[in-house]
């Protein structure tokens, strides 16, 4: 786009074409102060504060030429009233006038008049302090009211919109930005404004109130206290708050968070900025969903089982004790008695150090995850075949084709939801292809609904459309099982692919060329799609190869896993087939469900969990715990699984200690320690550091097995970074990924809180100067090497009619919904079912119904979806009231349902 | 050095008839002026409601940093304060405090108040630290009627605007 040279206020600025006076004066560093306009949404021009006075070079109407005066230079024509800067472009020449009285009188007269319904309770108010609307009166407004108080509007104070938004309505002043956030970004059109005149108020149009998951950014950029969060009603003053970065934990986005604390509580969670990864949003589950760190019911000391119970103990005793029956069991039964889990939450260095010390006993049987009959192999796809460096969803838009299959990201990874939206807006093509509708479809610009365990045939059928239309298949003549993939696809024809899935051939035809002809291409999938067996990932790696794209920046598969640090966990190594860099072990060890297994029949003696709490979800596990000889669990909680234990340690979360963590992207990010550990609670990795070196110092033999080798040297890590700086040494693709390295802010920070910034846009959110990660070096050159097509489905025979399916909820998880204002939002139980298969069976919404599949049967209430496609129920995962491992028999399960007579 | 002595003894001579200046602290104990500024105060409305409503500002604006607020929603059947928000903490460290009256100038609500008392000793750096039910006087002590504005809790709506055609 060509630039254009205007001059604000005698300053020259050049800016690219259609930019906005604002922002134009902006990078002048002049300051038009405004409360509508928000960089991220679109103008309005409402709140009419960011009047100037503009004009542009008088042009003669005979010769078109611009009017020059008696020096050479243009005569301006200023326009006759003042106009709004947000909503006017830039144009060549333009002269704007941002200090002069007839403005000054105008932007004073817009704070009397917006101060005429305000309450100005500020001492009250939650906002105060970093309230654009106490700013701007300071800087431009009259410091009295000429209104009395008693004649202002007033209004019931704050209206609960939702259990975690109050809205006061004295206090708003209509600027709107709330509700064009909730449309143009959220996609939840659920607030609007209601009346007239006085009256005018911003209601929530939605049941529940304020149904979205990303309310809490409107208390963000909210320019006055109109809407603030219930989380944070009434805690401290924001000067009193100490800010820390911190990474989400709870999805693999990755966002980056402040946690603003005082005394060393968590007062409240604020985003961060990072263009690449959450720009200046987060979700309410990474801003509500904190407070389990804070709990009553964090444990505070060591436990070890005496004569039964469990009774708190020193570290010292704790530690010997792991450190004995570990060298106990391991000499009696050998290294692969032992087995470890560890939680997909955990930093690079807890996972790195774990499986280390696991391997180092001779152990294989590492895994993160609770097992159970839905439990997935570890995803090597979306890692090998991840976007490159420098990816940036934010820049990404006309040229870039994205293939969602089989995700849900508004549950899975919120802000993906976001960044994916915001490619389609910026004309992107997002395709979205699925068994079930999301929210996502209404953002995508191609809605694909194959049949129900229709998607292999729509991806074979994609895959053959590509190789039809030319694209090289050279990058996938080195990967193992290539050639039967072909031979299926050549024995296919595409007709047949195509009305296997229910789509025309010339859909698939025109997705694929779409996708090999795009500038950017990118694979998003989810647990639907990886729910149908490694299979249809294969496929679509397969099709990313065929594109010859894959690693390079903007191009490659981003998989949703579930877990803020699933990636990272894969990566160090926390899997039984590979050590850490997907390098292959020789000896494959057992994964969570053979752990489980093996624990019953003896084979597994000794069980360490970190950070997991199978036995609360998962029956073959608390079997597997309860036979096990000796069971070690270190947690922030006394889980399930712990009260299982014989040995429970005291864990940190995530904001009383430091580490990286990988994303989805396999964009790498340091996360800042924010408060004291509570009580004698260590960090995971120092835990696991002072569990080897108990190790080293068990005087006896090994037996048969030999000594343990685990060598006190060896564990020589005093801070995190010592693990991370081992980390970068050992583990292929993370050179360079250092706490130095990590805290360089290159895109990041240009929001929030600088200097001469407060009384501009404003919003809440906080400039990022603590680092905004590192995208680690693709690895799809060498992907081949790794990748091994099996075509494994979970489609099985079983005449049962209806495919069930696991819902991921974003608020399922009760550990992190521990003390949460989340809580009210967490479903029931229920089964959610297609209008056609309710009316066959003649169910409604609230009867109870019977779920039977192959391996037992369930009782839950129903709920008809309308929009749900015939042959397929949901089951929400993750609830407490939902036992779906009584009824699952594997990711997929085939079921039969009926209603419930009571008698 | 005669004529010195008498002149001294002179001047304990003419004091000897004036009255004295110095008191007998602390049964007797001299008024200090009105400006004075003592220890603080928590004032009370005349209702009996607390004048402080947990804002921080007295803390924000202490160079000594010398008090803690720790504000909290007030509930609406039975408020601590008129306004939403009360303070559930507010503690002065009398050790830190240097009685500069700051705090005083940032109350919006006249709630805190550097009164005569003066007599500030301690055994224990602890004892130092007054809390909020040290400092509030009774509740049949309070003055003034809450401003309006911080009538909040269980606000009426403004009746719909009345136009007359």
């Amino acid at each position: 786009m060509s630039d254009v040279t205007l001059t604000i206020d005698g300053v020259q600025v050049t800016v690219p074409a259609g930019t906005n006076i604002v922002d134009a004066a902006r990078q002048a560093g002049i300051a038009i102060p405004v409360f509508c306009y928000h960089p991220r949404l679109k103008p309005v021009g409402m709140c009419r504060m960011c009047l100037v006075e503009v004009g542009t070079p008088k042009v003669d109407p005979a010769t078109r030429q611009p009017v020059l005066d008696a020096n050479g230079q243009p005569v301006i024509a200023m326009m006759p009233k003042l106009q709004t800067a947000c909503t006017t472009p830039v144009s060549p020449g333009m002269v704007v006038k941002t200090t002069t009285e007839q403005v000054k009188f105008a932007q004073r007269g817009i704070l009397e008049f917006l101060l005429t319904s305000h309450p100005l309770d500020c001492p009250v108010c939650d906002k105060g302090g970093e309230c654009p609307l106490q700013n701007l009166t300071m800087g431009w407004g009259p410091a009295v009211s000429r209104f009395d108080y008693n004649d202002k509007v007033h209004f019931e104070k704050p209206v609960k919109l939702g259990d975690l938004i109050y809205l006061d309505r004295e206090r708003c002043i209509l600027c709107g930005r709330c509700v064009r956030f909730q449309d143009e970004i959220a996609d939840d059109p659920v607030l609007g404004f209601d009346h007239r005149g006085r009256n005018w108020m911003i209601i929530s149009k939605s049941d529940p109130p304020f149904a979205s998951k990303f309310s809490g950014n409107t208390t963000d950029i909210c320019p006055v206290g109109a809407l603030t969060s219930s989380d944070f009603r009434f805690k401290a003053r924001v000067w009193e708050l100490q800010s820390k970065p911190v990474v989400c934990t709870l999805c693999p986005v990755g966002c980056n968070l402040t946690f603003d604390m005082r005394h060393d509580r968590l007062m409240r969670v604020m985003p961060r900025e990072n263009a690449a990864v959450n720009d200046i949003w987060i979700c309410d589950k990474g801003r509500y969903g904190h407070r389990f760190i804070e709990a009553p019911e964090r444990l505070t000391t060591p436990l070890v089982r005496r004569n039964g119970t469990l009774i708190p103990v020193s570290w010292d005793e704790a530690l010997e004790v792991v450190a004995d029956q570990l060298t106990i069991i391991r000499a009696r039964h050998g290294g692969q008695a032992l087995a470890g889990l560890a939680g997909a939450h955990l930093s690079n260095e807890d996972l790195y150090l774990f499986q280390k010390l696991l391997r180092e006993l001779g152990s294989e049987n590492i895994d993160t995850g609770i097992g159970g009959p839905s439990a997935l192999s570890a995803d090597v796809i979306g890692g090998l075949l991840a976007p490159g460096p420098d990816t940036d969803l934010s820049k990404l838009g006309a040229g870039t084709v994205v293939f969602v299959v089989g995700a849900d990201p508004e549950e899975e990874a919120p802000l993906y939801m976001l960044r994916l939206r915001g490619i389609a807006q910026r004309g992107g093509k997002l395709v979205v292809a699925g068994l079930r509708p999301t929210k996502l479809d209404r953002s995508a610009t191609q809605v694909v609904r194959y049949r129900p365990e229709g998607e292999l045939a729509f991806a074979q059928g994609l895959l053959k459309a590509a190789i039809e239309s030319g694209a090289k298949t050279a990058l996938l003549e080195q990967v193992p099982g290539w050639n039967e993939m072909r031979r299926a696809l050549s024995q296919a024809k595409l007709t047949d692919l195509a009305a296997a899935c229910d789509l025309t051939e010339s859909t698939l035809i025109q997705l694929a060329r779409e996708f090999l002809s795009a500038e950017q291409s990118l694979i998003v999938y989810g647990w639907e799609a990886r729910s149908a067996g490694s299979a249809l990932t294969e496929l679509l790696a397969a099709l990313m190869l065929l594109s010859g794209k894959a690693g390079k920046a903007n191009n490659g598969i981003i998989a949703l896993l579930p877990g803020g640090n699933s990636r990272g966990a894969i990566e160090m190594g926390v899997r039984p087939d590979a050590g850490p860099g997907y390098a292959l072990r020789k000896q494959r060890g057992l994964d969570a469900n053979g752990i489980w297994s093996a624990a019953q029949s003896g084979q597994v003696r000794a069980i360490w969990l970190a950070g997991v709490d199978p036995a609360a979800s998962v029956p073959a596990a608390r079997a597997a715990l309860e036979a096990a000889e000796f069971v070690v669990v270190q947690d922030l909680f006394l889980t399930a699984s712990a009260e299982l234990a014989d040995v429970v340690l005291p864990a940190t979360s995530v904001a009383e200690r430091e580490g990286t963590y990988t994303n989805a992207e396999r964009r790498v990010q340091r996360s800042r320690q924010a408060c004291a550990p509570v009580g004698e609670a260590r960090p995971d990795w120092q835990i696991v550091t002072a569990v080897a070196h108990a190790l080293a110092m068990v005087p006896i033999g090994g037996g048969r097995h030999g000594p343990i080798p685990v060598k006190a040297e060896a564990w020589d890590y005093i801070v995190a970074g010592d693990v991370a700086d081992e980390i970068a040494k050992t583990v292929p693709g993370y050179a360079g990924i250092t706490y130095a390295a990590l805290a360089a802010t290159g895109s990041g920070g240009n929001w929030g809180r600088q200097f001469d910034d407060a009384i501009y846009y404003d919003g809440t959110s906080y400039t990022n100067s603590e680092g905004v990660g590192l995208v680690l070096p693709a690895l799809a050159a060498k992907a081949a090497l790794h990748l091994a097509f099996t075509g494994a489905t979970t489609g099985f025979a079983d005449d049962r009619p209806l495919l069930l399916l696991e819902q991921v909820l974003a608020y399922a998880d009760q550990r992190h919904l521990r003390g949460s204002k989340l809580q009210s939002l967490v479903p029931a139980g229920c089964v959610a079912l297609s209008n056609d298969d309710a009316a066959k069976l003649n169910i409604h919404s609230g009867d109870r119904v019977r779920l039977t599949s192959a391996s037992g049967e369930l009782v839950l209430p129903a709920r008809v979806l309308a929009d749900l496609p015939a042959g397929m129920v949901l089951l929400p995962a993750g609830l407490a009231d939902v036992e779906a491992a009584a009824i699952e028999t594997g990711p997929r399960t085939r079921v039969s349902l009926a209603k419930v007579v009571m008698g | 050095m005669l004529k010195e002595l008498v002149k001294g003894l002179g001047t304990t001579l003419r004091y000897m008839f004036k009255r004295p200046v110095t008191v007998q602290y602390p049964e007797v104990k001299r008024p200090v002026r009105e400006r004075f500024r003592g220890r603080h105060e928590l004032k009370r409305f005349a209702n009996g409601q607390e004048r402080c409503i947990g804002c921080a500002l007295c803390a924000a604006a202490c160079p000594a940093d010398a008090i803690l607020v720790v504000p909290a929603e007030n509930d609406p059947a039975n408020p601590h304060s008129p306004g939403e928000r009360y303070a559930a903490v507010y503690e002065i460290n009398m050790l830190r405090c240097i009685f500069c009256g700051y705090c005083e100038d940032a109350c919006p609500t006249n709630a805190i108040v550097l009164e005569h008392q003066y007599e500030l000793s301690f055994y224990d750096r602890r004892a130092s630290i007054y809390t909020k039910e040290m400092l509030l006087v009774p509740p049949d002590k309070g003055h003034g009627d809450p401003p309006p504005i911080l009538q909040q809790i269980n606000r009426q709506p403004s009746p719909p605007a009345k136009i007359d055609l």
